[in-house]
């Protein structure tokens, strides 16, 4: 077993309105893989569908969601809550509530490891020291009497990665960890990823909208648009010669800017679409410069050993 | 913590100075001469002027509310016209009627407002909720002297499982107290619940939304560990400070559900002092309410500082 997840045909709707369609990735044992598209793309949802951490009102379906080789589709709700508590870890988009605000760290940070290695909170908070050390806290201790409040963003998002790595999962999905970080912060914190997955041989999600930062620390990637992914494959395949028009603009415009959050991008004209994401057509057709007739009513999907996009160019 | 405390208590000293300033005054315009009220009118003029005199009423407003004042610092709150008794003995015999059915009715009313509210939040749309939100509209909706009739006609005198009117003290006898307290305590309770339901459903519902549960997920805890540790600990704030208000309101005393069962509480003796025109008894039971008022209010704000201890820094200006 080589794949660490394997997710296939995800849709998630809301009521009658698709969010996200068509989506599937594999990520390999050890692998940093890149999510990145624009805010509303469909990011955080495809990542939370993997980890059975949907909000509430969601509705998804897909013909596969595996990871860390078990099939989360076909167990209990009970048993995949323990097993993903157990075997995976989240790293959220916004750091400021993600750690309950009215209890010390001490006292949230190892509840995991408690309920599932079955040991002491004495035990717990060791390895919580030892986790807090490793990413970068010269006095652990001190920090497991702070209220969450009390530490910088960079710090509460030092702890968040700390409590991820807690029952050493497989997995952990970092969700545009670094966002609302200042730059230095966030080298340091992305450094941090790169260490553990090189130390651990843990997978990641990296999700993000910053594609410079995407492609210095993915092996692949996979860029979503509107609920879909439409192309992914290896990270150097997809730079040198990407297939999608999407891809191709966002390569452009790369050197001079990162996506920013809720801004269009200036030179892809018009915004992502909120409705009609079920279609079975191309959805960035609105606002792809080769658009045809053809791409309102299907799709081509390729996949040249391992590098797939969807697009009727080709 | 202590520093904020005190200058709490400091602000609280200034408003209960104020309070008793206008009280004081307000109550000294009413028309009417107490002298007068407690000779009656077949008195003499002479008779009523040497009284007047005897209660130091002809001195300036100023002076007589110094005298007031000085008298209040010594927890002398003056002796009621009607009783010929002093105020604070008359309020010190009141408080354990007007408290305990206070107490029991905030008890009964935040265990139900929790369970159903709490519930009603988790189970969202089920049965459940439907039940709490009618709980909510039939609490408010009903007036509080109407159940306490019903009450007393059906379980008092129906079934007679409890006295219908009078308050036994806790000393005498224990089985005793409790039922005369019951049934004035469901009818507060009644009233309150709805409320106080109401503030636990949606506190728990926000909660539930915030990030932090979303941490308490991936963990993979039993749900009962994370609506109890981390969505109602999320929760608690707005429900605590509504309990406190409430519990405020209900120990200033109730006059309507006294007046019903014939409790000799705090209310009663509101209501008699301003019947009667005992002003000096009015005066006392204004200051001794505002004093409750404040007293719990503070009690509350330090208990929301243990609950999130962000205010606490806030407050201290960190
Ligand atoms: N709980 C929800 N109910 C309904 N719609 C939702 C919900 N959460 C997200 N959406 C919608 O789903 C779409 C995808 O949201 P998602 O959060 O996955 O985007 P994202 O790619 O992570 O964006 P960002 O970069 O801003 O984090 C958006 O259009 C959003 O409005
Ligand atoms: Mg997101």
């Amino acid at each position: 077993m080589n794949e660490t997840v394997v997710l296939k045909n995800l849709h998630i709707k809301d009521g009658k309105n698709t969010l996200v369609s068509n989506t599937s990735l594999t990520i390999e044992k050890g692998d940093i893989y890149g999510l990145v598209g624009e805010s509303g793309s469909g990011k955080t949802l495809t990542a939370k569908a993997i980890i059975n951490l949907l909000p509430e009102g969601l509705k998804f379906t897909a013909d596969e969601i595996n990871v860390a080789g078990k099939n989360i589709l076909k167990a209990s709700q009970n048993e995949v809550t323990m097993y993903i508590g157990k075997n995976a870890g989240y790293i959220p988009q916004n750091t400021v509530f993600f750690l309950h605000p009215m209890i010390k760290i001490k006292n949230q940070i190892a509840d995991g490891y408690v309920h599932h290695m079955k040991r002491s909170k004495a035990e717990g908070l060791k390895i919580s020291l030892q986790l807090l050390d490793m990413v970068g806290f010269e006095n652990p201790e001190s920090i497991l009497n702070f209220y969450p409040w009390q530490l910088s963003g960079g710090m509460r998002q030092r702890v968040n990665i700390a409590m991820a790595l807690m029952n050493n999962p497989a997995f952990i999905i970092a969700d545009e960890p670094t966002t609302a970080l200042d730059s230095t912060v966030q080298k340091q914190v992305m450094e941090l990823f790169k260490k553990i997955n090189g130390d651990t041989g843990i997978s990641i999600l990296l999700i993000s909208h910053d594609l410079s930062l995407i492609k210095h620390y993915c092996l692949k990637i996979g860029v979503m648009y509107a609920g879909q992914i439409v192309e992914s494959g290896y990270s150097k395949d997809i730079f040198e010669n990407p297939k999608h028009p999407y891809t191709q603009l966002l390569i452009k415009m790369m050197p001079t800017m990162n996506i920013k959050k809720n801004e269009p991008i200036p030179e892809i004209k018009g915004f992502v679409p909120e409705k009609g994401r079920d279609s079975q057509g191309c959805l960035f057709k609105e606002r792809c410069p080769f658009a045809m007739d053809v791409c309102g009513i299907s799709v081509k999907e390729h996949n040249d050993s391992g590098h797939y996009y969807r697009c009727n160019l080709y | 913590m202590l520093k904020y405390v005190l200058n709490r208590v400091k602000s609280s000293l200034v408003i209960l100075l104020v309070v008793s300033m206008i009280t004081f005054f307000v109550l000294m315009i009413i028309p009417g001469n107490p002298a007068q009220l407690i000779l009656g009118t077949d008195a003499t003029a002479e008779a009523i002027e040497d009284l007047r005199i005897a209660m130091g009423l002809d001195r300036p407003y100023y002076q007589q509310y110094l005298g007031w004042l000085l008298d209040l610092l010594k927890f002398d709150l003056g002796t009621s016209y009607i009783y010929g008794e002093a105020v604070t003995s008359l309020i010190i015999r009141a408080i354990p009627v007007t408290f305990s059915i206070a107490v029991f009715a905030m008890l009964i009313a935040t265990i139900t407002a929790l369970f159903f509210g709490i519930l009603s939040a988790v189970k969202k749309d089920s049965i459940i909720d439907y039940f709490s939100r009618s709980i909510m509209q039939l609490g408010t909706a009903i007036p509080s002297f109407w159940i306490g009739m019903v009450f007393i006609v059906y379980f008092g005198l129906r079934l007679k499982w409890f006295p219908i009117s009078g308050f036994v003290p806790i000393s005498s006898s224990f089985a005793g107290f409790l039922k005369s307290i019951a049934l004035p305590a469901i009818v507060l309770a009644i009233g309150e619940t709805g409320t106080l339901l109401r503030i636990v459903r949606s506190s728990m519902l926000d909660s539930l939304k915030q990030d932090y549960m979303d941490a308490a997920r991936i963990k993979g805890l039993n749900k009962w560990k994370i609506y109890m540790k981390y969505a109602l600990r999320g929760a608690l704030i707005a429900p605590v400070t509504i309990i406190g208000m409430q519990f405020a309101k209900l120990a200033g005393g109730t006059v309507v559900v006294e007046t019903i069962f014939a409790l000799p509480g705090i209310g009663r003796l509101v209501l008699t002092a301003v019947e009667r025109r005992d002003i000096v008894l009015l005066q006392g039971l204004v200051m001794f309410i505002t004093t409750t008022v404040i007293f719990i209010t503070l009690m509350v704000d330090l208990l929301i500082m243990t609950i999130n201890p962000r205010i606490k820094s806030v407050e201290r200006g960190e």
